[in-house]
């Protein structure tokens, strides 16, 4: 009987702690997705503002036409782009087709002072803040996770049950550093 | 015996009439009135303090920025369930005093115009000072506008000034009269300490004190309360639900209502001594320091290295008396004494020492912001011989896990949380050897903490005085702040 008992006293602890560890892994992997939405949220909005953008310098800038088409491509990649990896990278490439856009933006002085302009301008600039934030939210929830489902006895249940590890959102290179925001 | 009795009747008598007139100079009884959504024209703050009894509650700073929010002053942004950021929204004009406390405390921290919410409790600034001013100047406005006004007016104060002077000098013949023979001079020194503990008496009791007109404002508002209360579930709305909700989240904040918002916006509460937020790589994020227990941790490696040798001696010490007793009852081979009296002394001795000549060998660079400066008490001794130990947390950027390490008083307290810093540390041992701090914090120069600190109101007695404008510097040092830093402990 005593031995009976001692058994289903270590079957019960198992399976509590590797339902603790898989509930566990679920709440992390949970994070993730929320933090993940986030970013697209931010992104979303980031895309949403651009073709506001190209239309209004394009009424005082139209022959920058390469330019302009840089950014109209580069947003339409980014909306394609799939998988943390690929986004960032096509993110990476919107931001630099903007920059161009807002350095071409400083050859016209009208432009500049246009009211409208300037308002997109500092609302672009706040949503690549967002972005930078969200990003690092973001990262952070994803060591969480990898840290999660990498430690034992975590891994054991992580392996049996599907879960794999995240891709981080940055460039490659990318170190975390300084924030560059503003155009 | 006559003179103590005559002395202990004049003390009952001013008690008495400092009772009468706490009791005649109470706050007026509001009574809620009927449910309103319409808000009239006093700020969260002012709300605050009104209808909490003409005292300020710590929820009134926290309203007074979700109020700017609302106005479009700054903006609250969800990014996740544990991050939101209040982000700097042009430059502000017509802020009222206590508005632009809270402005400020938010630009000090804010890099690149934004601030996460959980910072907020971080920063340079001595809260007490802080809160005082903010209190004051809260106080100021609800003056002006007719809603409140100081406990003991002036005829009041004099009054009871005056009438303490009675049992003072009665206390003050009865001490002397006992101590006629020894001459000593109690008597006049009883009789002042009596005095300045009767207006300190005084003093305590003394606050504010609604108006007719105050309680009619507080009336109306504990309507509003009551429309908020049953139309909106403020409860559980975050802060960045300001932007759907507008002023009405504010002043459900000030009215108690909105415990979640209050609770994303600390910026009246102490920071967390085991969350940090540090700005260190240009953005807001959230470190976690561990103090850990110093058996092997927080220690120079030379004390370390004779503790451990003590204590190595004192278990194989201990461990051979035992052993030739047990093998003078046969128990323990008589060879195995020594070696295994060695073994236990060697076990004890060598973590420690490995530990402490591998930091002495090879100590590590650190550089980092310091995000935690704490100093904790040895033991549960409380007076001054108390041994104190000092951390430091330095955020590297490359973990949001920290632990702090241990250094000497003389190189922690030039220090300040916010610093950059470069030190030579013992990575296995906690202890920081050497500490030179290669940038200032931004938080310290960036703005005064009391404001332009144009009021000198008394927290108890007389009348609020607004001073003229005095240049900032001048009216730090006149309230002696100007190195005043923060030390958490």
């Amino acid at each position: 009987m005593i031995p009976m008992l001692v058994v289903l006293a270590v079957v019960a602890v198992l399976v509590a702690t590797l339902v603790s560890a898989y509930n566990r892994l679920v709440r992390a992997r949970n994070a993730v997705d929320n933090a993940w939405a986030q970013i697209d949220v931010q992104l979303r909005r980031r895309y949403d503002l651009i073709p506001n953008l190209v239309e209004t310098v394009k009424g005082y800038a139209a022959h920058e036409r390469a330019t302009l088409e840089a950014v109209v491509t580069a947003r339409s990649q980014a909306i394609g782009a799939r998988g943390p990896e690929e986004r960032a990278a096509a993110e990476n490439m919107l931001s630099g087709a903007l920059k161009s856009l807002f350095a071409v933006a400083e050859a016209y002085p009208d432009l500049k002072a246009s009211a409208g302009f300037a308002e997109l301008q500092e609302e672009l600039a706040a949503t690549e803040n967002r972005i930078a934030y969200s990003r690092q939210y973001y990262n952070d929830a994803v060591l969480t996770y990898n840290n999660a489902i990498q430690t034992v006895p975590a891994n054991l249940v992580a392996g049996m049950t599907g879960f794999t590890a995240r891709e981080y959102f940055q460039a490659p290179g990318e170190e975390r550093g300084p924030v560059q925001v503003g155009f | 015996m006559v003179l103590w009795m005559a002395a202990a009747a004049a003390t009952g008598l001013w008690l008495l009439l400092l009772f009468a007139l706490a009791v005649a100079t109470r706050n007026p009884d509001v009574e809620p009135g009927p449910a309103t959504g319409a808000l009239a024209g006093q700020s969260p703050a002012v709300v605050d303090l009104i209808t909490g009894d003409w005292r300020l509650c710590d929820e009134a700073a926290s309203a007074t920025l979700l109020d700017l929010a609302a106005r479009g002053v700054v903006a609250v942004e969800e990014i996740g369930p544990g991050l939101s950021l209040v982000r700097l929204r042009g430059q502000p004009g017509g802020l009222r005093p206590y508005e632009r406390l809270v402005y400020d405390h938010v630009r000090s921290l804010a890099v690149d115009g934004v601030v996460a919410t959980g910072a907020l409790a971080e920063g340079s600034r001595d809260l007490r000072r802080w809160w005082k001013s903010f209190r004051r100047k809260v106080i100021v406005e609800a003056r002006e506008q007719g809603l409140s006004r100081p406990r003991w007016s002036r005829a009041h104060a004099l009054l009871l000034g005056a009438a303490a002077v009675v049992p003072a000098v009665a206390i003050g013949i009865a001490v002397g009269a006992g101590d006629a023979g020894a001459d000593h001079g109690g008597g006049p020194g009883a009789a002042i300490l009596s005095f300045a503990l009767l207006v300190a008496l005084m003093d305590r009791l003394n606050g504010e004190r609604g108006t007719a007109e105050g309680a009619a404002a507080a009336a109306h508002w504990l309507g509003v309360r009551e429309h908020l209360r049953a139309t909106g579930r403020f409860a559980e709305q975050p802060a960045a639900s300001v932007t759907i909700w507008g002023r009405h989240l504010a002043y459900a904040a000030a009215l108690g209502l909105a415990p979640r918002a209050v609770g994303n916006l600390p910026v009246s509460t102490p920071a967390d001594d085991s969350r940090a937020w540090s700005d260190h790589g240009g953005m807001w994020h959230v470190v976690n320091v561990r103090y850990p227990s110093r058996l092997l941790w927080g220690r120079p490696p030379g004390a370390t290295i004779l503790r451990a040798l003590a204590a190595g001696w004192f278990a194989g010490f201990s461990t051979w008396i035992l052993l030739v007793v047990a093998a003078a009852f046969g128990v323990w081979p008589d060879g195995l004494v020594l070696p295994a009296a060695l073994a236990v002394g060697l076990a004890v001795a060598g973590l420690p020492v490995v530990y402490a000549i591998g930091d002495l060998g090879g100590a590590a660079a650190v550089e980092g912001r310091i995000v935690r400066l704490r100093r904790f008490r040895d033991g549960s001794k409380a007076d001054d011989t108390a041994k104190w130990t000092y951390w430091c947390a330095i955020d590297e950027g490359n973990s949001r896990e920290v632990r702090a390490m241990c250094l000497s008083e003389e190189m922690w307290r030039p220090l300040r949380e916010g610093d950059t810093v470069r030190a030579t540390a013992g990575r296995r041992l906690g202890w920081i050897r050497r500490i030179d701090v290669i940038e200032d914090s931004r938080l310290r120069a960036s703005y005064d903490d009391t404001g332009e600190h144009l009021v000198d109101a008394p927290e108890n007695l007389g009348e609020v005085r607004v001073l003229p404008d005095r240049p900032a510097r001048a009216s730090r040092a006149d309230d002696g702040g100007a190195d005043d830093r923060r030390r958490p402990e």
